[in-house]
């Protein structure tokens, strides 16, 4: 056990500083094009696609090399490249699943952002149990049909690419009949609305599919694998952004101690409170032990082994941990938390340019509460920790009664 | 950077495991609520041989020179095993005390005595007031001849009737300093303080002007305060890793139970209410886990964020613990509140040790003048 970094880490460290010192957009990002221009300086300083092999445009580099990467990238609250789900979950899954010919095809245009991908997986109908998707694709011998509805589609406006989760056997047990592709989103047979969330902004989309076209050079895997497939691909980058996380938080808590300082109650600064001290120092422990479980999956990913069902561990803690922090900082910062426009500097969250979102501690607040539904809901977190970690067994359900599934 | 443990840590927790699988049972526990010293002296012995009692010692005083990693190790399976004994008093507030601020005379005497099994040793930080700061200490020293007499009122004192040297801190002429008192000498009265975990146990130490030597001086006199915040510290993180090995006890307990315990025809694991808690129950046990190492390492190594590591383990295991433990009471329902089964003995071990070295609040204040401070 040595939790101090390496010689190694710490000159790469310093390199990734002293890069983004040079190389940081000296004006704020506003357009697809700008960010997809400072996307491609990242790629070519090597620090996207880290990780993917060498051969396909990637850098062949080690997790920790990549969370430090990813850390310094918040610490300097540098802007997010575009194609977060393309760099985050489907080039890692054309990396392992897909052809030779696929990997050819797309990783190299995911990384230059070339082309920007979305995910097509949850329904209305299928959001936690996303194994009872109802979207068809139907073998039309040299290509697919595809039909149905998507939502909650993260940059569905700008996709070029989608990877699509579609029923390709509606007679066999709900999880055995689906199947993973990749489709054009740029077709008549797509339609892309924006989705308007609590948050004012549109983040997501809903996406129709009316006799939509997939190519069957574009299916990924074996027909009737593709529950499997995104079994592994939720899995994915849970490590990437490890450090960053807690980075981002400590800056957070850094602006509302800043701000709990000017702040009064009953003639005494808030800062004094003995309740807001306790608040302060309960949530500051547990940013750090947060850092402290980073540490730990980083030591796993390091030794090449994969965290598994540990991830939705770390996905729980995190995420529930957010809401607690951002319901503290509102509670803190009183009306002045709530306000999108007019709020003096000092009670401003600075502009979260890194993680592509508006800087305001309503908006932070109010994103707090989609990180427990999306990826996996914490209650389907519990269920795979109790299923796969604690090895519980399995409640009855209703749609297993009948042993179809 | 490597959060994992080595070949020969694992090999340590595994031995102690087994050691106290075999030797500590539950009934060995039990056994020893009704008993005058409290523990049992073969497996003290034992312990002895396998070198857990000098463990953090330096090799010249008969210890094994491991860092507090290790010690961790070995007091988290106490935990575990609601260990009954003076092995935390004597190692740990005694043994780290002497370590900390001893003569090399005094080290040679004691340490010696510790790793040999020959002595026990504890130290008496807390008086009437329960403030953990070294700053609220009333006890006196008062000079005489070469020596000290000392006075004052001492609670909650861990094992001090089976304890062999006693390290008290009082305030002389020059300021707070620590003093090593023989329990047995004269002005010294103990009175047992009976609390809910019977396998532990406390006194009240009552110092009537009992007289000490030149010698009983540890570290100098008047430079106490420092001293005891390092004591502190150590004794904060040692004691959460006994709570984790207790909380992550009363988890396993649980999970096992919702495995077999059938109502409504299924298992009880099957529901979710119950499912949702156990897999709440580990990440809390995951997360004071990475808490005690992280902060037994930043102790060790001498990282810049000792201190804080320290109040961020002891608060945050001080609160999973106690939820963990009283969850796995509700997952059991009511065999888990009865005296037969032994998961009380688990959950009364976390829950003595939650106030002690400082409780929750106490370190978040300090964490909270931490981050004040430094923003």
């Amino acid at each position: 056990m040595d939790l101090n970094y390496t010689p190694e880490d710490i000159a790469f460290r310093k390199h990734v500083q002293t890069w983004l010192e040079q190389n940081l957009p000296k004006t704020e990002i506003r357009t697809l094009e700008e960010r997809r221009a400072w996307h491609r300086k990242l790629y070519e300083a090597g620090y996207l696609g880290m990780g993917w092999p060498k051969e396909y445009g990637g850098g062949g580099a080690r997790p920790m090399e990549q969370a430090i990467v990813a850390d310094e990238m918040a610490r300097a609250n540098a802007p997010a490249p575009t194609n977060s789900l393309g760099l985050g979950i489907v080039g890692p899954t054309i990396v392992v699943h897909g052809t030779d010919a696929q990997k050819r095809r797309y990783l190299k245009k995911i990384l230059t952002a070339e082309e920007l991908w979305c995910q097509l997986y949850s329904e209305p109908n299928a959001g936690s149990d996303l194994a009872a998707l109802k979207t068809s694709a139907v073998d039309q011998g040299d290509h697919f049909v595809v039909n149905g509805q998507k939502i909650w589609t993260s940059g569905g406006k700008i996709a070029d690419w989608g990877l699509l989760l579609a029923r390709t056997d509606t007679k066999v047990a709900k999880h055995k009949g689906i199947s993973c592709f990749l489709m054009n989103m740029r077709q008549p047979g797509v339609d892309v609305r924006p989705l308007k969330q609590i948050t004012g902004s549109s983040e997501f989309c809903e996406v129709f599919m009316t006799n939509a076209r997939v190519e069957k050079s574009d299916q990924i895997g074996k027909l009737g694998e593709g529950w499997a497939i995104a079994q592994t691909t939720l899995g994915y980058e849970r490590g990437g952004r490890a450090l960053a996380r807690i980075t981002n938080y400590a800056s957070h808590f850094s602006r509302l101690v800043g701000a709990a300082k000017r702040m009064r109650r009953h003639g005494k600064p808030l800062i004094e409170d003995p309740v807001v001290r306790q608040k302060l120092g309960r949530i500051w422990s547990e940013i750090e032990v947060e850092r402290y479980q980073a540490l730990r999956t980083l030591t796993l990913l390091e030794r090449g082994e994969h965290p598994g069902a540990g991830g939705s561990l770390t996905k729980l803690s995190y995420s529930e941990l957010e809401k607690r922090f951002m319901e503290l900082a509102l509670e803190i910062l009183g009306p002045y938390g709530q306000l999108i426009e007019g709020a003096p500097e000092e009670f401003q969250l600075e502009v979260e340019t890194a993680v592509a979102e508006q800087g305001s501690w309503a908006y932070a607040y109010l994103w707090s509460r989609a990180g427990t539904i999306y990826a996996g809901s914490s209650e389907i977190q519990k269920n795979v920790i109790g299923e796969r970690i604690l090895g519980l067994p399995k409640e009855t359900r209703a749609d297993r009664v009948g042993g179809k599934a | 950077m490597n959060f994992s443990f080595s070949d020969d840590q694992i090999l340590l927790k595994n031995s102690v495991r087994a050691a106290l699988d075999e030797q500590c049972k539950p009934a060995h526990v039990r056994a020893m609520f009704d008993d005058a010293r409290g523990y049992g002296p073969e497996l003290w012995g034992e312990m002895a041989k396998l070198g857990w009692l000098g463990l953090p010692f330096p090799e010249e005083q008969g210890g094994a020179d491991l860092g507090l990693v290790e010690l961790a190790l070995v007091i988290e399976e106490m935990g575990r095993a609601a260990y009954p004994g003076p092995f935390f008093a004597t190692v740990v507030l005694g043994g780290l005390g002497i370590m900390l601020g001893g003569s090399p005379a005094q080290k040679d005497k004691w340490l010696s005595a510790i790793a040999s099994g020959k002595a026990r040793a504890t130290a008496a930080l807390l008086e009437e007031h329960l403030d953990w700061d070294p700053a609220s200490i009333t006890a006196t020293a008062a000079k005489s001849g070469s020596g000290w007499t000392l006075s004052g009122l001492k609670r909650f004192v861990p094992w001090a009737h089976v304890a062999d040297v006693v390290v008290v801190p009082a305030r002389s002429p020059e300021g707070l300093s620590l003093f090593l008192v023989d329990p047995k000498a004269s002005g010294v009265t103990l009175k047992p303080m009976v609390g809910i975990d019977l396998a532990s146990r406390w006194s009240e130490m009552r110092l009537d002007k009992v007289p000490v030597g030149a010698d009983a001086l540890l570290g100098q006199a008047g430079t106490a305060g420092p001293l005891l915040d390092s004591l502190l510290r150590r004794a904060a993180v040692m004691s959460s890793a006994e709570m984790l090995g207790a909380a992550r006890r009363c988890l396993d307990m649980s999970v096992e139970y919702a495995k077999v315990r059938e109502q409504f025809g299924q298992p009880i694991g099957s529901f979710q209410a119950v499912r949702h808690r156990c897999a709440e129950m580990l990440l809390e046990v995951e997360n004071a886990h990475a808490a005690v190492y992280y902060a037994a390492w930043a102790l060790t190594a001498g990282a810049e964020d000792a201190a804080i590591a320290s109040s961020i383990c002891k608060s945050y295991v001080s609160e999973a613990a106690r939820r963990v433990c009283g969850d796995s009471i509700q997952v059991h329902g009511g065999i888990g509140f009865t005296w037969e089964y032994d998961l009380h003995l688990y959950m009364k071990r976390a829950k003595a040790l939650e106030p002690l070295y400082g409780d929750t609040e106490y370190h978040r204040e300090l964490i909270a003048r931490h981050v004040t401070s430094s923003r």
